[in-house]
């Protein structure tokens, strides 16, 4: 016996439609969406101040329209944490379009309590310094404007819902592979002190969560093998899980994409620190003990994954508005394309220098641009892309410095000329984010049931 | 001289101001090489400017693989970042044109 999870969406953005042929095609028992990147609440909190009732990714609207009605109708779970900074509102939009499409008897939870924004008085009452979890640096709040804080939730509210009968869990922030975890345990009943067997979910949902990079998307090991025109068709991933929590990762049957032991090395140290000890609210997961095997066409079987004691406090990230930014690209051709640049260099700096620009960065596109120091220099290129980055603490002045720097539109070296669509372009917000840890005890989920 | 893209294929992930670059030996001599050779401090000088921060190196004997955790190398972190790749998805590079 088996139980099988697909994955449907790796970012705010991604195709969620990838979960059809997992559905019609009967090779799933449930299905993840994973739709929130480190900044994306930050972004998420612009579309709450202008309206309350929304703060959730626009993806659940496709979900729900689109892959609820066959899900629900196979009895497919979905679980997203899509819901953002507004769970309970997604729940209520959610069941508006299941009604809409005619279903009934569909049970969708919204998870809350991640979200502390409203409570940090309380909190820093209740002895919490928020000290940054890098720097030691306790949080200033006059610092700047904060524009979110959320705590990374755990597994543990997704399967009291799942056990509860929800058809779909929509929650605010989870720390990405347990959203994963969550319908196995429910489905498996593992204990949370079941540490190799958590561990072992983990390990699927990390696999999982970035739905193509698994299966050939963003593939050096790939780059001679896979079929370029499989990319944009990718079938996203699905893991077969044993009770014993060894699982075999494969891509959706029929569709597009390679799963190889190379992918899976790929994806499994993806944005991981020490490998031994993958902090997850539920489990400390342990990959160096892991055993990987390719055991036929798109099949990997991952086994021997260990697992320790969960951390005792949880990560909280706040988003902080911290100015914003400008894009302005000059070009400079032959000859004497290097004392052109460092003319422009001068002007630009010059023309920028009454105002209260924070930083300036220039970088040369196609030249070091990716590298920096580490690109080797041409001695007299035929053109120089200059990729001017300025920032400030208000929109203003940016403006202000476009205005400017156009001033010098024929005052410039010898036949620059400036991209016109970054000279129409928009400051850019800069959200920085601040990471601390939490105690556990601080932080109560609610599960709010909304039924169609 | 071998670069390590010969012996290796590898990716970068992103976490705040931190990347991690993974490299994934092409097969059980190339691990016996870049383990002995890769060094931490190896990678931090090849990243340059690029990386403000130190450098460590963790070790996967089970598949193969060294993990370099690359502090400060993101500019601020993706979200502060005036590079054109503020989240670092081609920082691999630079260890893999390294010669061993």
């Amino acid at each position: 016996m088996v139980y099988r999870v697909g994955s449907a969406e790796g970012f705010y953005g991604d195709n969620v439609l990838s979960a059809l042929p997992m559905i019609l095609g009967g090779h799933v028992d449930a299905i993840c969406f994973e739709a929130l990147a480190e900044l994306t609440l930050a972004i998420l909190q612009k579309d709450k101040l202008k309206d309350p009732n929304r703060g959730y990714t626009f993806d659940l609207q496709i979900i729900a329209a689109r892959v609820l009605p066959d899900a629900f109708r196979r009895r497919i779970p979905l679980i997203s944490n899509g819901g953002g900074l507004n769970p309970v509102a997604a729940a209520h939009m959610v069941a508006e379009t299941a009604r809409k499409a005619g279903l009934q008897g569909v049970k969708i939870a919204a998870i809350t309590g991640d979200d502390v924004f409203s409570r940090l008085e309380e909190l820093h009452q209740a002895g919490e310094r928020f000290e940054h979890l890098e720097t030691s640096q306790p949080l200033d709040p006059g610092e700047y404007q904060l524009t979110n804080a959320n705590v990374y939730m755990g597994a543990r509210p997704i399967v009291e819902a799942l056990k509860a009968g929800a058809d779909f869990v929509i929650t605010g922030r989870v720390a990405d592979p347990c959203l994963y975890l969550a319908p196995l345990v429910a489905h498996y009943g593992w204990a949370w002190d079941d540490w190799d067997r958590l561990g072992a979910g983990i390990v699927a949902g990390h696999l999982l969560e970035c739905t193509g990079q698994v299966v050939g998307g963003n593939s050096l090991a790939l780059i001679d093998t896979i079929d370029p025109h499989e990319l944009p068709r990718l079938g996203y991933p699905i893991a077969h899980v044993h009770a014993d929590g060894t699982f075999v990762l494969t891509n959706t049957p029929g569709q597009g994409g390679i799963v190889n032991t190379s992918t899976v090395k790929e994806q499994l140290l993806y944005e991981v620190h020490d490998p031994a000890r993958y902090v997850t609210p539920d489990v400390v997961a342990d990959f160096t003990t892991l055993t990987l095997a390719d055991i036929g066409a798109n099949q990997v079987r991952v086994s021997g994954v260990t697992g320790r004691p969960a951390p005792e406090k949880l990560k909280l990230n706040f988003g902080r508005l911290e100015g914003f930014m400008r894009e302005i690209i000059y070009t400079l051709g032959y000859p004497y394309a290097w004392k052109k640049y460092d003319q422009l260099k001068i002007l630009i700096r010059e023309t920028l220098k009454p105002l209260a620009i924070d930083r300036i960065a220039f970088h040369l596109l196609g030249v070091n641009s990716l590298f920096g120091s580490a690109s080797p220099l041409p001695e007299d290129p035929m053109e120089l892309v200059v990729r001017v980055m300025f920032t400030a603490k208000d929109e203003a002045t940016l403006k202000n410095a476009v205005r400017l720097l156009m001033n010098n539109g024929l005052s410039g070296p010898a036949g620059v000329s400036v991209s016109g669509t970054t000279v129409g372009g928009e400051p850019r917000a800069i959200i920085g984010l601040f990471p601390t840890l939490i105690e556990r005890t601080h932080i109560q989920h609610q599960i709010h049931y909304v039924e169609v | 001289m071998p670069r390590v893209v010969d012996l290796a294929y590898g990716r970068t992930g992103d976490k705040g101001n931190i990347a991690n670059i993974s490299i994934i030996a092409r097969s059980s001599e190339a691990y016996v090489l870049l383990r002995e050779h890769l060094t931490a401090e190896a990678v931090r000088q090849a990243l340059g400017d690029l990386c403000e921060g130190t450098v460590l190196r963790y070790e996967l004997d089970n598949i193969e693989a060294l993990n370099f955790v690359c502090h400060d190398a993101l500019d601020g972190g993706g979200t502060r970042s005036l590079r054109i790749d503020p989240l670092g998805k081609s920082l691999a590079g630079v260890v893999l044109r390294m010669e061993i």
